[in-house]
């Protein structure tokens, strides 16, 4: 069944991505990532001498700053807050440098739809551009469930109200290696069929959403090539950050 | 927290030195001259209200939002204008999220004395129903980078997002026109607000040398500098408000020089703000025509997988040229590939004829306005 997508994309298709990064002087690292019309600028600063007073001192730890485009912080903003710290800690290596905050500040511009993702991807690339060391990139990606059990990816802001529930996955990117495919292999199995951070809104039924599950991680290894071809180091930038 | 202190910038005196014995000599270190501003380049976002400026490293986003509110008790008549900045940590490491300090504060109340007590904006015209609804605009102000002058870029930032917004239109209605019906922006077209004049921040450095004052200092200046001072001006040769606090004393003379200068900056920023926002309201001019003829298109044409291909087309155009440095990606099948090379085709064809007949005829019916726009 065929369901009829405002601007004309399939069940299948993502918006346009667009990701430059280096956007910002001051910042160590920063990062704009667009899904369409969504739009998020995210920076980086770090490592910083110290950590917050709840927070384990043995290893570095990430500190997130969410700032909506408009009005107060609120709980809305607190949680994408915490959600990022979460998704972003399991990917850096936290043992190289203890004791040590890095700070992404989050800046909202546009939000059309899937705006967690788009953030998660932007910070992703902001932590790259700040050299600060990772495991692996996350690649972020929105699926909704309509009422006819039809999945659809990257939904803009008029089609995530409409749906039944949605939900935001995190992946680990796809790797590209040279070695044979049993080395990259954790506990048994394949490091790629890891699922780092999931949230839903809505209700959906176990099948749906492990439906949601393979057809996300479907996109995700597109967008881990798109990503990957982004992150090649540009030739022409300076890259003195110094002051 | 003091462990964050440890984490400012701060600037070595073999800088500081620098700076100072340059500009004795009259050299910036940007090589600019001593009355230069940067280069400043506004570009608007995908809303009406939007608007990212540039100013040389410097970098601020101004949001502006509307909202029907209460007026206050002794301005019925009126609607209100609120200023938010926000110093976003990601500006400059010294910025702490949170409470806004002395700086931001300050910031914001220079940009509101310049729009608001100047009565730029029109305030009676946003009066909907008198003593019970107004509307409040908010300006949102984000700075994203700091590279100095800060009042400036955010003052600048501040009058494109207002000149570009466009608030929903009102109609009274019900039984004794006591009702408001806020139309959405589809069913009627969102009215722009009444600006009488664009009052525009202009901001000196004084050093400890007398004599020596720069326009538009960067972050590594203002580091240096003993003094500084902002004049908001407009082109009717008006002083909106001026800001001097502390800092170095300075004489009269300078002052008033400083004005003199002030009025000419203010002149040039002011055509540059008038042209981007022109040229933002032409092509917004033309999407709406393109989005209200596209219904027409697809009766006519008969395919729609064509027409919406353009429309996105066109959006990408803006996006590769609003842009620098990107990548701008689409993951389609192969047969959509297909058909977008099709539509070329037949919107290649349409085009020549259309020039060439210069009449309203066009091949499909399509109306020119369509062919015309941004997409050919």
């Amino acid at each position: 069944m065929e369901i009829d997508r405002a601007d004309g994309r399939n069940p299948n298709q993502l918006r346009p991505l667009s990701c430059s990064r280096g956007v910002l002087n001051r910042a160590h690292g920063s990062a704009s990532w667009a899904q369409g019309n969504t739009q998020v600028l995210a920076a980086v600063y770090g490592p910083k001498a110290g950590t917050k007073k709840n927070e384990n001192p043995e290893k570095a730890s990430v500190e997130v700053i969410w700032k909506p485009k408009t009005g107060q912080i609120g709980k809305q903003e607190k949680e994408y807050e915490m959600v990022l710290k979460r998704t972003l800690q399991s990917i850096c290596i936290l043992t190289i440098h203890p004791n040590t905050t890095t700070s992404v500040i989050v800046q909202v511009v546009h939000d059309d739809g899937a705006l967690l993702p788009c953030a998660i991807n932007a910070s992703c690339a902001a932590l790259v551009d700040a050299g600060i060391p990772l495991k692996h990139l996350a690649v972020a990606i929105c699926c909704c469930l309509a009422d006819s059990g039809l999945v659809m990816l990257d939904p803009t802001k008029l089609e995530e109200e409409k749906m039944k529930a949605f939900v935001y996955l995190v992946l680990p990117n796809s790797i590209l290696s040279v070695l044979p495919e049993e080395s990259s292999s954790v506990k048994g199995e394949q490091m790629e069929q890891g699922l780092i951070t999931s949230v839903t809104h809505g209700v959906m039924s176990v099948d749906d959403y492990l439906h949601c599950l393979e057809r996300g991680r479907a996109a995700t290894s597109k967008m881990s090539d798109f990503l990957r071809r982004n992150l090649q180091p540009q030739l022409s930038s300076d890259s003195s950050k110094a002051g | 927290m003091e462990q964050r202190l440890a984490n400012t910038w701060r600037m070595t005196v073999n800088e500081k030195k620098f700076i100072e014995s340059a500009l004795v000599s009259g050299l910036r270190v940007d090589g600019r001259n001593l009355y230069d501003y940067r280069k400043l380049s506004i570009n608007f976002g995908k809303e009406d209200g939007s608007a990212e400026v540039h100013l040389g490293q410097t970098r601020v986003m101004g949001i502006a939002t509307s909202q029907l509110v209460q007026p206050y008790r002794d301005r019925p008549n009126e609607g209100t204008l609120s200023i938010f900045t926000e110093f976003s940590p990601m500006a400059d490491p010294s910025f702490e999220p949170g409470r806004p300090g002395e700086f931001a504060v300050e910031l914001g109340r220079v940009i509101d004395r310049g729009l608001r007590e100047s009565r730029a904006v029109d305030t009676e015209s946003l009066c909907v129903l008198a003593g019970k609804l107004v509307w409040a605009i908010r300006i949102d102000l984000h700075i994203l980078d700091n590279g100095g002058n800060l009042v400036d870029a955010a003052n600048v930032a501040a009058l494109a997002a207002l000149s570009t917004f466009r608030r929903p239109e009102c109609s009274l209605g019900g039984e004794n026109g006591q009702e408001v019906i806020v139309h959405p922006p589809e069913a009627r077209e969102p009215l722009p607000l009444i600006i009488h004049h664009l009052p525009i921040a202009v901001t000196f450095a004084f050093f400890s040398d007398e004599s020596t004052l720069v326009v538009d200092p960067t972050h590594q200046e203002e580091a240096v500098m003993a003094g500084r001072m902002t004049a908001t001006l407009n082109t009717n040769g008006d002083i909106c408000a001026i800001q001097k606090a502390g800092g170095e004393g300075v004489p009269q003379s300078v002052i008033m020089h400083c004005l003199r200068i002030a009025a000419t900056k203010a002149a040039d920023i002011t055509v540059k703000i008038r042209d981007t926002v022109e040229a933002y309201n032409t092509e917004r001019a033309l999407q709406k025509i393109k989005r209200h003829s596209a219904p027409v298109a697809l009766d006519v044409s008969g395919t729609v997988p064509n027409v919406r291909k353009n429309q996105v087309k066109s959006e990408d155009q803006r996006e590769v040229s609003g842009s620098v440095g990107t990548q701008v990606e689409k993951l389609k099948p192969m047969n959509e590939r297909k058909n977008s090379d099709q539509s070329n085709d037949i919107e290649g064809k349409v085009v020549t004829k259309s020039l060439e007949q210069g009449g309203t005829n066009s091949k499909d019916g399509n109306p020119r306005s369509f062919i015309g726009g941004p997409s050919s």
